[in-house]
């Protein structure tokens, strides 16, 4: 019942509609057919009063249209730099949080190798996206190479935290006793 | 011994200085002949000077550091008992050992103490009602504790100690020390007590040369006399009739007896005479003086008694046996037994004499003549007693095989005693009496009534009471274990049926089908019958349910922390012992078992081949003759086995456990005798066909010390060997002490060592390495030596070589995984050190698969570094667990009677001198060069256990649990937890919170969803 913002919006009445305008008293009227029922009235008639600096001639708009182009462009680098530009503020965590394996550091790192690795799975809902762009494929590879940057600085934080099995501590419980090949006994002469 | 103070803040505040230099020298200064081809390797141990000062600020800081740093890594480590774990996971049995001297306390009417002074040095009092120990005194070991003597006056007991070094007086109430003193030094031949006008109130200690007598109430000598003749005469025995006078029995052997009276106020020699007697050589074994002073001896030879009135005669009165009626057994020496009753009187003119092994008389010297008041024929042994004014004696006699008759006759007349028949029975498994003690007392209506103390020859003492009542037991063949092992106990019946089932082979479909329900049925009946017992029990009082371990009850239990203890002992009784309770389930006693003999105790099959039984094989070898016995049994029950074990008709040198198998799951053993030929045993057709194809690959070592020779020999198809490496160690300069392999059921769960640079380091992890210890013959404190060698048994090749410099025995070596642990006194500083030898591969393993001694191209790295102990110790071991994957700690058996588990980590050749970020993070300790005796690492808290002799670790089925037996004069067992208790909950886990927790938290859920239902199903209206 209420009127369209973009019309009614110098409308003032003390209480919307219609029907109950006519109920009131009295009522101001600041802009002219502002009111539906008079609008539909005055559309029904063909008596259009149009709104001030309206013309009904279309003004051709080629500009616009262009910096929308750059917009897109712009928005899509946006979305491939994206990884890359998380970088500097992962290896401030990074340097942060340490190298002690308690809560906190396993919780970002954690979450450094999460997000990288969650991106390159949605890799193709992110190339959609990257669809209107002309320069696509060169935004998708620098979106690849910022998430496998992520995550190989979160591979060199496990790798800084010792989380990795790279040393050969890391495989020495799996290495069984060795076979004995000969028999050996004896002792003192009883 | 002096032992040099070493303070502590020296070497707290000085980490920089080199402990360890080793040195290298080509031979052994002018010692090393030249076919001892061994190239020796001096390690020197040098402490830096202990005056040099270091009194810098920085020190003071750094001692400071230290200590907290080691207070830190010590905190990390600490275990103990609580409070209320004492006793339920240990248990400690005392013993005294074998009796030498006995006495009833008879002072007081109803005591119930009996003194026992024994071989091993022990002075006891025992409780005669229950069997416990009231008080014991343990003396030193060896013969300067040697109890020479008991006396026993009223509330004192006197006791010679050390051949006559000591004369210490006890008062038996209450096990105190009243006074002692050292005697002049001279071997100790006699004591006893002296009384004069119905008081006794002096002690004559008679020794080689000197006679002295002692105030019985502060010991302070009275008088001391040089004995006369005492080149020629040697005196024997020393004799008060309660006169004033004191007379010293010697004898000149083959030629005359020498008699001295002292007088007993001054010391002067009242009397000297000497009376011809060419056929006696020793007065204490064949004459007694019975009566008013009448000498009586036995002569063997002549088969006839010779009186002598030491008062009057000088000339031996002869009465032939004959004369009297009488014969000696042939080949037996004739013994005397008499009894002073009051050493204030003289004693008795009745006395026993014994003519046979089951043959007494009981003899009466009347107005000097003797006569015969019984023939006591069977009569094992007797005995007097004296409660009140008439003595009695008692008699023992065979009645049958298995029960022998106690009977008490009057002393004087030699009358039958009424109603005093008491029945021993003689125990199947033990041996037979040794020795009878006789507590008599007077009943209400003045007749006599007795209890009797036996020895059996297996050490055992036994109390009974009339009619024949068992009143306790001790086995005192426990005060000296020699060896033991410990065996896992079977599954329960119904278990092993099952177990019994799916071991048999498969016959059918049908018969299959019937043993399982055969075997259901039984477990069914086998639950009944728990059910039926559980309930009978709830009806009686709790006082009367008593839940006793015996032999048919036993089963393994959930962790297999309860094992059958089998025991072997040097008297040659066999016990097995439940580990849980310490009771003794099992005794066999070996008869012949020679005096020296050498024990090797060894499982041949466990429990796990149901429905094997399991079997234990005793080797027995006299070293003596070199022949050895091989006693097979089962260690559950201890019976005797079926096995007939071999003959073994030439004398032994070595057993070898081999892990083949035969058929019917037992080990092989390999008996090595003295032609070094082999034989096996069992020796089926499937044992010998399987040693022909491993022939090449078994190999034994034999070590012989007399000869300072270490010999490596193989096995040949044929069963006889070829001698493959012999070292020989020059035996005038030093001799191989022990010899120690590793254990074979010893596991090691890590291959190597993780450095801080998260590399590994790889333990050289020979199974066929042995530790020789060899120590020097020079005992001269700056030439004396050790030296510790480290051989392959397979190929002979020497591994490592140490020798330390100014050192002494005796060393107590640890060999385990890949390190050697030792302890040895330094002569140079004073003080008992510790080293460590760790044996590593390098940074690759060589073969990872396959360990062949005959393929080793590099040497390993060794690794030693030593410290410094503030205690000698009697005993070491290491502890042992499933599966290796535990910490190991040392069990160091401590003279002071403790029981201390050091962690391994604190002999760690790699404990750095400065600490670096790499040694940091390895958890390594730095290097002090004290190891501290902390109280928490006491396992044994305030249980002494007395001489520890041997310490025996045993893993159980937690990873985290040892089981430890420290045996010695005292038996003592526990569990330790070397790394703490990971695998188990602790005993304050509250079950009850976290169970109402969980159960709680069940119930909110159920009830926040039917909640949750609801409301969802009313939106759904709304």
């Amino acid at each position: 019942m209420a009127s369209p913002g973009g019309q009614g919006g110098g409308a003032v009445s003390t209480r919307g509609g219609g029907g109950g305008a006519r109920r009131m008293k009295w009522a101001l009227e600041l802009s002219l057919g502002n009111s539906r029922s008079r609008a539909d009235r005055q559309g029904g008639q063909g008596d259009v009063v149009y709104p001030i600096g309206y013309s009904e001639k279309p003004v051709p708009d080629t500009s616009i249209q262009e910096t929308d182009k750059n917009l897109v462009e712009k928005r899509c680098w946006d979305v491939a730099l994206g990884p890359l530009k998380q970088i500097p503020m992962n290896l401030f965590i990074m340097y942060m949080s340490g190298n002690t394996i308690s809560i906190f550091p396993i919780m970002m790192v954690c979450m450094m190798a999460w997000r990288p690795i969650q991106a390159l799975m949605s890799m193709s809902a992110t190339f959609k996206l990257l669809e209107s762009s002309s320069q696509q494929w060169l935004q998708g590879l620098v979106y690849l190479v910022g998430n496998l940057l992520g995550s190989a600085l979160a591979i060199y934080k496990c790798q800084s935290m010792g989380l990795l099995p790279t040393h050969s501590s890391d495989w020495l419980a799996f290495i069984g006793p060795p076979q004995r090949m000969e028999i050996m006994g004896g002792g003192m002469v009883l | 011994m002096k032992v040099e103070h070493v303070s502590n803040s020296f070497f707290l505040c000085d980490p920089s200085f080199t402990f360890i230099e080793v040195v290298y020298h080509s031979a052994l200064q002018g010692a090393a002949p030249s076919n001892h081809y061994v190239r020796r390797k001096h390690v020197d141990f040098r402490l830096p000077p202990f005056l040099e000062e270091q009194t810098k600020a920085t020190a003071a800081m750094a001692k400071l550091i230290w200590f907290c740093l080691k207070c830190i890594l010590l905190c990390s480590t600490i275990e103990a008992v609580f409070e209320d774990q004492v006793g339920k996971f240990d248990w400690r049995q005392q013993y005294i050992g074998k009796v030498r001297f006995s006495h009833f306390d008879t002072h007081v009417q109803s005591s119930k103490k009996v003194l026992l002074a024994t071989e091993n040095n022990v002075f006891a009092s025992i409780n005669t009602r229950t069997g416990e120990l009231f008080w014991r005194h343990v003396d030193m070991t060896g013969p300067e504790g040697n109890i020479d003597a008991l006396l026993q006056h009223g509330q004192d007991a006197v006791l010679v100690v050390g051949d006559g070094r000591q004369l210490r007086s006890w008062d038996i109430n209450i096990g105190g020390l009243n006074w002692e003193i050292v005697l002049d030094s001279g071997s100790f031949q006699s004591a006893c007590l002296v009384g004069y006008q119905d008081t006794v109130k002096h002690v004559a200690v008679l020794k080689k040369t000197v006679i002295s007598l002692h105030y019985l109430s502060n010991g302070h000598q009275k008088w001391i006399e040089n004995l006369p003749e005492s080149e020629t005469v040697d005196f024997q025995a020393v004799y008060s009739g309660g006169n004033g006078e004191v007379y010293v029995l010697g004898v000149v052997p083959h030629s005359h007896i020498a008699i001295v009276a002292y007088s007993l106020d001054d010391g002067e020699i009242i009397k000297q005479i000497s009376v011809e007697a060419p056929w006696l050589s020793n007065i204490q074994a064949s004459c007694v003086v019975i009566g008013q002073g009448m000498l009586t001896c036995v002569d063997s030879a002549a088969v006839s008694l010779y009186t002598l009135d030491l008062h009057v005669q000088s000339q031996m009165t002869q009465i032939p046996l004959q004369s009297l009626g009488l014969e000696a057994t042939p080949g037996f020496q004739p013994v005397l037994v008499s009894t002073q009753p009051n050493p204030a009187r003289p004693p008795l003119s009745e006395f026993f004499l014994q003519l046979g092994p089951e043959h007494h008389l009981l003899l009466q010297l009347n107005s000097g003549q003797i006569v015969t008041l019984r023939d006591f024929k069977p009569a094992m042994l007797v005995s007097f007693a004296t409660p009140g004014e008439k003595t009695v004696a008692a008699v023992m006699s065979p009645k049958n095989k298995t029960a022998c008759s106690l009977n008490l006759f009057s002393a004087e007349s030699g009358r039958r005693l009424l109603d005093t028949t008491l029945i021993f029975n003689l125990d199947p498994n033990g041996g037979k009496p040794e020795k009878l003690y006789v507590q008599a007392f007077l009943k209400k209506d003045d007749s006599v009534g007795y209890r009797a103390m036996v020895q059996t020859e297996d050490h055992t003492l036994t109390f009974i009471q009339q009619p024949g009542r068992v009143m306790w037991t001790r086995e005192e063949a426990l005060s000296d274990v020699v060896t033991m092992e410990m065996v896992d106990l079977p599954l329960t019946g119904t278990q092993a049926e099952l177990e019994g089932e799916f071991g048999k082979k498969a016959d059918g479909l049908l018969s299959m089908l019937l043993k399982r329900l055969s075997s259901q049925l039984i477990l069914l009946q086998a639950w009944i019958a728990h059910l039926w017992k559980l309930f009978y029990d709830a009806r009686k009082p709790r006082s009367l349910v008593k839940n006793d371990v015996t032999i048919e009850n036993l089963s393994r239990d959930e962790f297999n922390l309860q094992k059958m203890m089998v025991m072997v002992t040097a008297s040659g009784k066999l016990f097995g012992i439940d580990s849980k309770t310490g009771t003794i389930l099992w005794r066999h006693y070996l008869d012949n078992i020679p005096s020296n003999a050498a024990f090797k105790l060894m499982v041949q099959r466990t429990t796990a081949h149901f429905p094997h039984p399991p079997q234990c094989t005793l080797l027995i070898k006299d070293k003596d003759t070199g022949l050895a016995t091989l006693h097979v049994f089962n260690p559950i029950f201890g019976k005797k086995s079926h096995v007939t074990p071999p003959a073994l008709l030439q004398p032994m040198l070595q057993s070898l456990m081999l892990p083949i198998m035969d058929q019917e799951y037992a080990k092989v053993l390999l008996l090595v005798d003295d032609q070094y030929k082999v034989s096996a045993f069992p020796s089926t057709k499937n044992v010998l066909q399987q040693l022909q194809e491993m022939a090449s690959s078994i190999f034994f070592y034999l070590v012989d010390s007399n000869q300072g020779k270490l010999s490596g020999y193989r096995l040949r198809t044929d069963l006889s060997t070829e001698l493959i490496w012999e070292i020989v160690m020059p035996t005038e300069v030093q001799r191989i002490v022990s010899v120690k392999g590793k254990r074979p059921n010893e596991h090691v769960h890590s291959q190597g060592r993780v450095m801080g640079d998260r590399s590994v380091l790889y333990k050289y992890l020979n199974p066929n390495l042995l530790a020789v210890v060899t120590e020097s013959t020079d005992l001269h404190p700056e030439r004396s030596f050790i030296g510790i060698l480290l051989i392959d048994g397979v190929t002979g090749r020497i591994i490592h070589e140490a020798v330390q410099r100014k050192t002494r025995g005796p060393v107590h070596v640890v060999h385990s995984e890949n390190w050697v642990v030792y302890e040895y006194w330094s002569t140079k500083s004073r003080r008992n050190e510790f080293s460590v030898i760790e044996l590593y591969e390098g940074m690759e393993l060589y073969n990872s698969t396959v360990f062949s001694s005959l393929d080793r191209p590099h040497a390993p790295q060794v690794l030693q570094q030593s410290y410094i102990f503030p205690s000698s110790i009697s005993t070491m071991e290491a502890t042992l667990t499933e599966k290796g994957i535990t910490s190991r700690h040392l069990l160091i058996g401590l003279p002071s009677g403790g029981i201390l588990s050091l962690p391994k980590m604190f002999l760690d050749p790699r404990r750095p001198e400065i600490m670096s970020e790499q040694s940091r993070e390895e958890n390594l300790i730095p290097y002090a060069p004290e190891l501290l005796i902390r109280s928490e690492w006491f396992i044994n808290y305030n249980q002494t256990v007395s001489r520890v002799r041997g310490i025996y670790t045993a893993p159980s089925g937690l990873e985290s649990t040892c089981l430890v037996v420290a045996y010695g004069l005292d038996i003592y067992q526990t569990r330790v937890y070397p790394s703490k208790q990971f695998d188990v909950l602790k005993d304050d886990y509250d079950y009850m919170l976290i169970s109402s927790v969980l159960f709680a938290l069940f119930f909110a859920t159920m009830i926040s969803k039917r909640l949750a239902e609801v409301k969802l199903l009313n939106r759904a209206w709304r």
